[in-house]
């Protein structure tokens, strides 16, 4: 049975099912992000996780599935209008334009010139994009890479912040930065939903936690319960958190 | 020498011509990944337009203001119509151009007619210049060319529009994410791209001959400029056609034009054995 669309849920996906080819990627994937919330999307590589991110955000066809944003069905909407409703999405490997300055990147999805208090606000956070704002994108180091494409989706004021992985390719000692930027971001009301492969920071932030398995949920929590849990870890992550 | 100089005059001049041309078929390869057998067509169009709006107008300026609206115009409508329905496939997209450059230049012939037609250039006389006469159109069409392609340069990199274009060549998903309309901007580059060709054509059509064929001489010298700036490289291409036009117009002078042809296309079998990535390469916008 479906539940009724809870009116606290900014994002809800509905029976997700996407194919590459003849491979069935997704099998009915179920996920809900309440309003303000963190929520983490787990698994090993190639369960899915990216490409449930890309399905729900019509960025990939979809075989079958209902994506609802605020309660309003976003279904059948035109990929290019997800960005103005509140949707900012991080994608895997950051999706920075190397050739374009670091203001042109930051400014890319608005439509007028930049609110100087959000640019205010995006350089209060990340400083050192401040200092770099006609450097090239492509000359970034990764983690500024990484603020870039946060900033860069928090210059449209989101209400959901999708990343996918933004702690791949960083340097150790800069991903807790990316996890306190997140928590912060997510604190400021604007919900959070992430894949990660590092467990650890994932369960930091998140305050509920999804596992995939073979394009589907294996797995639903709170991310405090989870971490009791070692063995359901162990079971579909192939991990023991203090490893993690 | 005189002949010399006269000749790499009008090859340097031919090559700022072209290189507009050449640059609306590297931003449609660059964008949407077709390789528009037809672009050629796009200038001949222009050319013709141009004719047909001096003839019933008088009135050239009117034409060089009218010819680049119609190929904007013409150019989405052919995208819409030929190149969304094949979706980006490069092997389909040979054979839909070269299908619409039939259509296009049949069209012309059904309509203007078979025979070469001239236009009269809207600036008349001579100017001397290092001791010859030099015709006067030619060097307006020069100043034309210039302000043209730093026109498109200054729109790719300042204008938002120009800079959607850029990020959509470069990661046209992640461009969609962050709102970028990606389809419409496929549209307007195809659009630009028609465009560009027409402009190119208004502005030579006084100092060549209006003919339903002309852009089946100009097809593979644009696509030699293309492969010898870089492909993807705009900078690179519309340098490669001002040098590349310009050594044609040289050896032109002292050889038959097929013969400066043949030099074009060795020289592009070099560059294509030696830096196959262009040697405008490391330029790219």
């Amino acid at each position: 049975m479906v539940e009724p669309i809870s009116s606290h849920s900014i994002l809800r996906i509905e029976d997700l099912h996407a194919h590459y080819g003849k491979i069935h990627v997704l099998q009915g994937v179920n996920l809900e992000i309440p309003a303000g919330g963190a929520v983490a999307l787990l698994g090993r590589n190639g369960v899915g996780k990216s490409t449930t991110l890309r399905s729900a955000l019509h960025l990939m066809p979809r075989s079958r599935g209902r994506i609802y944003f605020n309660g309003e069905d976003i279904t059948a909407l035109k990929p290019e209008r997800l960005a103005g409703l509140g949707i900012g999405y991080v994608p895997q490997g950051r999706g920075i334009f190397p050739l374009l300055s670091v203001m042109d990147n930051l400014t890319l999805g608005l439509r007028s010139k930049p609110d100087p208090n959000i640019l205010d606000e995006v350089f209060t956070r990340f400083p050192r994009l401040k200092e770099r704002l006609s450097q090239k994108g492509g000359t970034l180091s990764g983690g500024e890479q990484q603020m870039l494409a946060i900033g860069r989706c928090l210059m449209m004021s989101p209400r959901l912040l999708i990343l996918d992985e933004p702690t791949e390719g960083i340097m150790p000692i800069l991903v807790a930065d990316i996890r306190r930027t997140i928590q912060s971001i997510n604190q400021s009301g604007v919900s959070v939903l992430l894949v990660e492969q590092n467990v650890k920071t994932a369960l930091k932030i998140c305050h509920q936690t999804y596992i995939m398995e073979k394009g589907s949920i294996a797995f639903e929590g709170a991310s405090a319960d989870l971490r009791k849990q070692p063995e359901t870890i162990h079971r579909y992550l192939g991990l023991s958190l203090d490893a993690a | 020498m005189d002949l010399v100089f006269a000749l790499a005059i009008n090859g340097l001049i031919w090559g700022l011509i072209i290189a507009l041309i050449a640059l609306g078929l590297s931003i449609i390869f660059g964008l949407l990944d077709i390789i528009n057998l037809a672009h050629g067509d796009f200038f001949m169009v222009g050319t013709v337009l141009a004719w047909f709006i001096v003839q019933s107008t008088d009135n050239f300026w009117l034409a060089f203001i009218l010819v680049p609206i119609i190929g904007l115009l013409l150019g989405a409508v052919i995208q819409k119509l030929v190149i969304v329905p094949i979706k980006g496939a490069a092997a389909l997209s040979i054979v839909a151009t070269f299908g619409l450059s039939i259509i296009l230049q049949e069209t012309v012939r059904a309509t203007f007619g078979p025979a070469p037609k001239r236009l009269l250039p809207p600036v008349e006389g001579t100017i001397p210049l290092f001791g010859i006469d030099y015709e006067l159109y030619r060097l307006v069409a020069a100043v034309i060319s210039i302000i043209c392609l730093a026109a498109f340069f200054l729109f790719l990199h300042k204008a938002k529009l120009g800079t959607w274009m850029r990020a959509v060549r470069h990661d046209p998903e992640t461009a969609l994410a962050l709102g970028i309309p990606v389809q419409r901007i496929y549209t307007i580059t195809f659009a630009i791209g028609f465009g560009m060709a027409a402009l190119g054509g208004v502005v030579a059509a006084p100092i060549t001959t209006v003919d339903f064929r002309a852009g089946v001489d100009i097809l593979p010298f644009c696509f030699i400029a293309v492969i010898i700036g870089g492909l993807g490289n705009l900078q690179g291409t519309a340098a490669a056609a001002v040098l590349l036009a310009f050594m044609e117009g040289v050896i032109t002078a002292f050889a038959d034009p097929v013969v400066a042809r043949i030099a074009s296309l060795l020289f592009m079998s070099a560059v294509l054995l030696v830096r196959p990535q262009g040697i405008f390469a490391g330029a790219t916008s």
